[in-house]
């Protein structure tokens, strides 16, 4: 049997760890978030109770940063999921190819570029006036296109950037799903005489949703914490048009300093992404329980 | 630039220092570096800096302090934004890992509330004054490195925006630079799709949401004939005693609607462009005018950055006709991290590099000129011809166009979006305008200013 002191001293590193790095912060962000504590003028930091979520929640530009996360998370992940299955099926059923694997290496190339590059990479290809992709547009006479700097297009452009560089995550999921389908059913139902789309539809689909869901959960989080290529390639601009809730915040503690206002962004962020988490992690579960 | 090319030029200057450093004055000459420096054997000296084009000149120059002194100088150089970031969070975080630190004007106070830079008035006191030559400073520059009785920085690099315009194309189209805000629309649509200059645009401004636009408001208001805070108005003794916002006054709306008119003689996507992207659209031969700062000024006549490098003419930014017009001021100052444990070594570069003689010579490197001296100096003359509209503009600067109190860089953020959702017709300007009306006025009441409700 194993003492009390013995399990103690096993949990205790853990523990103390996760005080550390996770609590302390945690904590530190809720005191900071009820001060009107800026960096530059710290003594004239107050006590102001919840005056910082009030004027939170009322904060145009904060309402629309939830907004414009809520489209490009939605939208990231849709398009992720189609284009996504689309490429696993065409990965599946080259299989048998020798060249398949450096073909599959190269999709996910886009995964592995720092988020940095790839919105520094992108500003220069959406360059409306010096940028390749305006070029294109116009040798296949297309009207060419602001990108991010079209009020219009700008969080259409990032989004395009966001499937661009995370639709092979969700491919490879699905590819792994595909591979676990028993050959079998495939061959009972051509015998049965299903077309193609009514196997991807009645087997394919119902045996990947287990497995996306999760995908789509982590995406999801990537989505709510998404900050570097609107940094590099908007700075949340034109206007309002691509400002997240991480813009948000960082603007708010970073660029003006006021930590009691933006530790306050960072709090609500965190329990938003915890509430639709939760709701995802809860749909799962019930999903997987039948 | 390439190690090898700045090793000989550094091998250069230091051959020819006594001939180069020879200022125009004779008491100037007394100065004996070797004497007024101390000995720093073996110590590092840090400096935190803006990725702007002068760096290279500091990278030229130090050489020699490092051979007078024998002290290391290292620099780590960021763009705007992450130099403001770092040096507040170095700040804050009582960091001595800089001792030079270099700040932008609008800094000044943000730096001082928040304790982040010493006070030099004891270190310029205790210093000769032939060294300092403070009243050599351009008077707006003097201004703009003080604050509430203190000295934040010593001035080394001031900005003056101007037009830049090409020269043959205003010969071919028989025009004159533009001298009024009605010249410069006018020049702007003659060029704009003209069959007589195909391809080309008018202009290019800063449109770009933030610091951009933001600081392209209080860089335009004023010659506007108007000003963006009741007090903050050239000739005012007390310009932060009543901050009343002026977003409400016809010249703020001149303003948004003046950028607005311009977006049709601009290139395509030049609602999100900023100061890098608009210098590369007149480079390019895209656009035939451009407002731009000073420090671009050189890049903009060589011809290994510019394909237009021969046929570039400067001339003092546009006014509207009727009123004195007030140029837009900017630059930077260095200041010496109040957490430094080098102090000493750090003065000693500070009052050596923003010298007469110094800053002569960093002025021929292409940094900007920031002492009347190096402005009127002959030889700087001949190889810089546009040094002369500085010396025009400089008579007519603000030391506050743009706010130097502590939450500058949180009103001019947030003039800048406002600013870019009218551009963009998210919001109508006259909602715009009011929106920054109350905000900006909520700020300055939450920041202890007066405000006239």
């Amino acid at each position: 049997m194993v003492s009390r002191t013995t399990k103690l001293l096993f949990i205790g590193p853990g523990v103390a760890y996760l005080a550390i790095i996770g609590l302390f912060p945690f904590f530190y962000s809720l005191y900071l978030s009820t001060t009107s504590l800026n960096l530059t003028r710290p003594r004239r930091s107050q006590f102001v109770g919840i005056d910082n979520y009030v004027q939170l929640v009322t904060d145009p530009l904060f309402q629309k940063a939830i907004l414009n996360t809520a489209i490009l998370a939605m939208g990231s992940i849709a398009l992720e999921i189609v284009i996504g299955f689309l490429i696993a099926k065409i990965f599946y059923e080259i299989a048998h190819l020798r060249t398949v694997d450096w073909l599959r290496t190269l999709f996910i190339l886009p995964m592995m570029v720092t988020p940095v590059i790839t919105g520094l990479m992108f500003t220069y290809i959406l360059n409306p006036t010096l940028g390749v992709a305006n070029v294109l547009l116009r040798m296949v006479g297309l009207p060419e296109s602001g990108w991010f700097g079209s009020v219009d297009v700008a969080l259409l452009s990032v989004i395009m950037v966001n499937v661009w560089q995370w639709t092979p995550f969700l491919m490879l999921i699905m590819l792994a799903g595909l591979m676990a389908v028993p050959r079998e059913l495939y061959e009972a139902s051509a015998l049965d005489g299903a077309h193609w789309y009514q196997q991807s539809w009645h087997i394919e689909l119902p045996a990947l949703r287990d497995v996306l869901l999760v995908g789509a959960i982590i995406r999801l989080i990537d989505n709510l914490r998404f900050f570097d290529v609107v940094y590099i390639a908007t700075r949340g601009g034109p206007g309002d048009a691509t400002e997240v809730i991480s813009m948000f915040a960082y603007r708010q503690s970073f660029q003006f300093f006021n930590m009691g206002y933006g530790s306050a962004a960072a709090v609500l962020i965190l329990f938003i992404t915890l509430f639709v988490t939760t709701l995802a992690m809860r749909y799962l579960r019930r999903v997987e329980h039948g | 630039m390439k190690r090898r090319t700045a090793l000989l030029m550094a091998g250069t200057i230091m051959a020819t220092w006594p001939m180069l450093g020879r200022p125009s004055r004779a008491q100037d000459s007394r100065i004996d570096w070797a004497s007024e420096l101390g000995k720093h054997d073996g110590a590092t000296l840090r400096i935190l800096m803006v990725q702007d084009p002068w760096v290279s000149g500091f990278e030229q120059l130090n050489p020699t302090f490092e051979q007078i002194t024998g002290a290391k100088v290292t620099i780590d150089a960021f763009s705007y934004d992450q130099t403001h970031e770092k040096e507040v969070l170095e700040g804050t975080s009582q960091s001595s890992q800089y001792d030079i630190i270099v700040l932008d004007s609008p800094w000044v106070g943000e730096f001082w509330s928040g304790e982040f830079v010493e006070d030099l008035k004891p270190y310029i006191e205790k210093t000769r004054p032939e060294v300092i030559a403070w009243d050599d400073f351009v008077p707006a520059f003097q201004t703009v490195a003080e604050w509430e009785g203190t000295v934040v920085g010593v001035p080394f690099g001031a900005y003056f925006m101007m037009m830049h315009y090409r020269k043959d194309l205003f010969e071919q189209a028989g025009l004159q630079p533009p001298k009024t805000i009605d010249d410069y629309k006018a020049a702007a649509k003659h060029f704009t799709n003209n069959p007589d200059f195909p391809g080309m645009y008018g202009t290019a401004l800063n449109n770009a949401r933030g610091s951009a636009i933001g600081q392209s408001f209080f860089e335009w208001i004023y010659n506007f004939g108007g000003k963006p805070f009741a007090n903050t108005v050239p000739g005012n003794e007390d310009p932060y005693g009543d901050m009343t916002p002026q977003f409400d006054k016809p010249e703020a709306k001149q303003v948004f609607e003046f950028f607005k008119e311009m977006l049709q003689y601009q290139p395509p996507g030049a609602e999100s462009i900023d100061w890098e992207q608009r210098a590369a659209t007149f480079t390019t031969g895209k656009t035939a005018m451009i407002t731009a700062w000073s420090v671009r000024t050189p890049g903009f006549h060589d011809p290994s950055q510019s394909q237009i490098a021969d046929k570039v003419g400067t001339s003092v930014f546009p006014h509207v006709e009727g009123i004195d017009g007030v140029p837009p001021l900017g630059g930077w100052v260095m200041g010496i991290n109040a957490h430094s444990e080098q102090k000493d070594l750090a003065w000693d570069y500070i009052k050596w590099f923003t010298s007469k003689e110094v800053h002569k010579q960093f002025v021929l490197l292409g940094g900007p000129p920031s002492r009347l001296s190096a402005i009127e100096d002959p030889e700087v003359r001949e190889k810089m011809p546009w040094v002369e509209t500085i010396a025009e503009t400089q008579k007519h600067v603000y030391a506050e166009c743009r706010p130097r109190i502590p939450e500058s860089f949180e009103i001019i953020d947030t003039v800048g979006l406002q600013f870019s959702r009218a551009l963009q017709n998210q919001v109508t300007v006259d909602e715009a305008l009011t929106e920054l009306q109350t905000s900006i006025a909520d700020l300055m009441v939450k920041g202890g200013y007066t405000v006239q409700q």
